[in-house]
């Protein structure tokens, strides 16, 4: 069905195109992700200091994550049409459960020693949360915004339907004009860049949790 | 001070004197990690005031009233995420001190319990639980607080590393002169650190008193049983292992009598038991047989040995002992193994020192 | 409103849907068995699934196609492959949840290999299977209204008919009904394994 050649060649005749989905898929993705990291950590932070509260708003942000990705995007473009911005709120709002819950996770899970001795050596709030909650807590944050990565990286290919732009946009022209080759010139950047964007942050996530262990030193 | 319904605390009046390690002890739930916890606070009253210095302690911040004095917790507890040093330096870090001062102050800790330098950069994980422990003490130290609080700080050491941080601290704060509130429940480590003794049973207190006193005088039958269940290893002597000594100098047949006379001098000994490759008993040389000899032809042991000395068995009674010493006046006794070698042995001092021990019953500070 | 297509395209959602997770299921936990048995090769496994989990849905939709064309097929397997990841995992790590206390009790009871995977790991590690079918069902559900793009049926059509045709009551005949499908699947499974974890 498809030859190397030909794909090529594909390549370099639409690589405007190619460079500029990329492009937007990019931007969309940062912002997306950026805005929700933003949002969710100081979230969760607040959620590990009112753990009743906790389990509802979890219960609801996983309800919303659950729902598949074109229900939203959908009732987004219905509410605010189309184009950039639905997307990138769709995705914002995606991004925001993994991260939630990591950094929720991470906190509550510290091993209460730490949080007793802070305490009682005379920390206030601040200085605990500053100095040794969330440095504790950083590779389960990182962790979740790696996830949260990846899921914006995949549904961004979606909401190119409803006028994002992105990669989704190079798939679609594809298949709607059968031509596969342009369809792999969406597919293959799209598989790269979530698995580049994987790789790097997990990287960033041992190296993180190696400090907290307790440095590379002996 | 009340869980629930449950009154933790009732009623207790305590006094600490500033510069006394006092110890809070008794069994699980008696109150004596809550009472702790009242003095820096993590804790609050139901009724009553805690007053630390003169002053009550409800009406100052919490945070900077913990600032003013040390903390040690059982668990540790140094950051994992941080280095020695830093750890250290929390406290003055808070208070903001100079990085000048800060720094001159660990380096003064760090020699205070002989470590040195190289700690500085290295990470808890690196550390055994006895150095962490060490350097949890110093974290507390830092700021230079007058009230040090410690909640079983050793409870998760093992027993070595145990004794070494109980000499460590009541070197300590004898030397920096801190008032220290030790809790524990091992009454072997409160018998052996403290100044005052506070024994404290469902929210009450029992007894407080100087350990000798304690001893000497429980207040009832409950502090009797709580002494009785902990105290391990003192009492009458029975075997001879509970009366000899384990430092035996020994030398062999063929060391020369000059080689022998030195080392005796060095040991501050006037005879050697002579033995062989395994270290079974062949005699004994002693300092008045060498100095009747000559130096002359460089003699060697085995031509002064007396071969036929007494000698005592492992499985002898510790009474047998002190019978054949008092009989026959003799002033050490070898003690051999069932294959002949030496074990150990009885002198008149090791005689007197178990004895006295079981009269006296105190080996904390001698 | 159209009732009748709205069965018919919710009766095809829920084929693919399940077609995939049960043969991802069925290959799912043998390999997490074969996992427990070989641990050597558990490290190259979990690479090749955790890459595949990366990949975004679409482009692997359209990487799929290439094999077996733009029709349903494509999006099963498309769905046995993302469930690997949720099935495998889950049943791995509750595979090897089981004490090693329990394991040597039952090795000194005379047990074989086999008896302490069905009698000890297997039921121990129920629970945590549920969890990755529950993750496995409404990831495919997700991955089934995608397959839409790629020719096939199901009530991503409608979503997307809907779209384009900007006829809100069709796309809401597709939404609809495909989010109380997740909800209801992610709610009853998890309750499940609540239960059964009481054990």
């Amino acid at each position: 069905m498809i030859g190397v050649t030909e794909f090529i060649d594909t390549v370099v005749r639409n690589q405007a195109f190619i460079l500029r989905s990329t492009g937007r898929h990019l931007l969309i993705c940062a912002a997306a992700l950026l805005a929700g990291t933003a949002v969710a950590v100081p979230a969760g932070v607040l959620l590990s200091y009112h753990k009743k509260a906790a389990g509802a708003v979890l219960t609801v942000f996983s309800v919303i994550n659950t729902v598949p990705s074109m229900v939203l995007l959908g009732a987004a473009m219905i509410l605010f049409g189309l184009g950039v911005a639905p997307s990138v709120a769709v995705l914002f709002l995606y991004s925001l459960l993994p991260i939630l819950r990591s950094t929720y996770t991470g906190i509550t899970g510290i091993d209460p020693r730490y949080i007793k001795a802070a305490s009682g050596m005379g920390m206030n709030r601040r200085q605990i949360l500053l100095g040794v909650k969330l440095p504790l807590a950083a590779p389960s944050v990182i962790s979740g915004v790696r996830l949260s990565a990846v899921y914006v990286i995949s549904w961004a290919t979606l909401a190119a339907f409803i006028g994002g732009g992105g990669l989704g946009d190079v798939i679609w022209i594809g298949l709607q004009s059968y031509n596969f080759h342009l369809v792999f010139c969406g597919a293959i950047p799209a598989t790269v860049l979530a698995l580049l964007v994987s790789w790097a942050l997990n990287r960033v996530v041992r190296a993180v949790q190696k400090h907290v262990d307790g440095g590379v030193t002996s | 001070m009340a869980y629930g319904t449950n009154y933790v605390l009732k009623n207790i009046d305590l006094h600490i004197k500033e510069g006394q390690l006092a110890v809070l002890i008794g069994p699980s739930g008696c109150g004596k990690t809550t009472t702790l916890q009242l003095i820096n606070r993590l804790i609050s009253p139901v009724g009553g005031r805690i007053i630390v210095n003169g002053s009550d302690i409800s009406a100052a911040d919490p945070v900077q009233l913990r600032r003013n004095m040390g903390y040690v917790i059982q668990e540790i507890g140094l950051f994992p995420h941080m280095t020695i040093r830093r750890n250290i330096e929390t406290v003055p870090r808070l208070l903001g001190w100079s990085r000048e001062r800060q720094t001159a102050r660990t380096l003064e800790l760090l020699k205070l319990v002989g470590m040195d330098e190289t700690y500085l950069d290295r990470y808890p994980s690196g550390l055994s639980g006895g150095q962490q422990q060490r350097i949890g003490l110093l974290r507390a130290l830092a700021a230079d607080p007058p009230i040090i609080l410690m909640d079983e700080p050793f409870g998760a050491l093992d027993p070595i590393t145990r004794q070494s941080l109980q000499d460590e601290i009541m070197r300590l704060q004898k030397k920096l002169n801190k008032t220290v509130v030790f809790v524990t429940h091992d009454m072997d480590e409160a018998l052996k650190i403290a100044d005052v003794i506070i024994l404290m049973k469902g929210g009450a207190i029992v007894q407080s008193a100087v350990p000798k006193e304690l001893l000497r005088h429980p207040a009832n039958e409950f502090v009797e049983s709580f002494i009785g269940k902990r105290r391990t290893g003192s009492g009458t002597p029975e075997t001879i292992g509970d009366v000899m000594s384990s430092r035996v100098i020994c030398a062999g047949p063929g060391m020369s009598a000059v080689e022998a006379v030195d080392l005796m001098r060095r040991e501050h000994v006037s005879s050697l038991f002579i033995t062989d490759g395994d270290r079974r008993l062949l005699g004994q040389v002693t300092i008045a047989d060498l100095q009747d000899a000559g130096l002359s032809g460089d003699p060697v042991l085995s031509e002064f040995t007396h071969t036929d000395i007494p000698a005592l068995r492992l499985s002898d009674s510790a009474r047998d002992a002190f019978s054949l010493m008092m009989h026959e006046h003799i002033d050490e006794l070898p003690v051999l193994d069932d294959d002949g070698r030496i074990a150990g042995l009885v002198t008149r001092r090791s005689m007197v020192v178990s004895l006295a021990r079981a009269v006296w019953q105190g080996d904390r500070r001698d | 409103m159209n009732w009748t297509g709205m069965l018919s395209a919710a009766a095809v959602h829920l084929e693919i849907t399940f077609a995939g997770v049960l043969i991802g299921t069925a290959i799912g936990l043998p390999l997490a068995a074969l996992l427990i048995r070989f641990p050597r090769l558990g490290r190259g496994v979990f690479l090749v699934i955790d890459a595949i989990q990366t990949v975004p849905t679409l482009a692997m939709l359209t990487f799929v196609m290439l094999a077996f064309g733009l029709n349903e097929v494509t999006v099963v397997v498309s769905i046995v492959l993302y469930t690997l990841f949720p099935i495998t995992r889950n049943a791995y790590v509750g595979l090897t949840s089981a004490d090693a206390g329990i394991i040597r009790a039952g090795r000194g009871l005379g047990m074989t290999p086999l008896q302490i995977f069905t009698g000890i790991r297997l039921p121990l590690a129920v629970p945590m299977i549920l969890t990755g079918i529950r993750l496995a069902v409404v990831a495919a559900l997700a991955i089934a209204t995608t397959g839409v793009f790629i020719g096939a049926g199901g009530l991503g059509m409608l979503i997307w008919r809907g779209i384009q045709t900007r006829n809100t009551t069709m796309m809401l005949s597709g939404a609809v009904p495909v989010s109380l499908l997740a909800v209801f699947f992610e709610f009853s499974i998890g309750l499940l394994e609540k239960k059964l974890r009481r054990i």
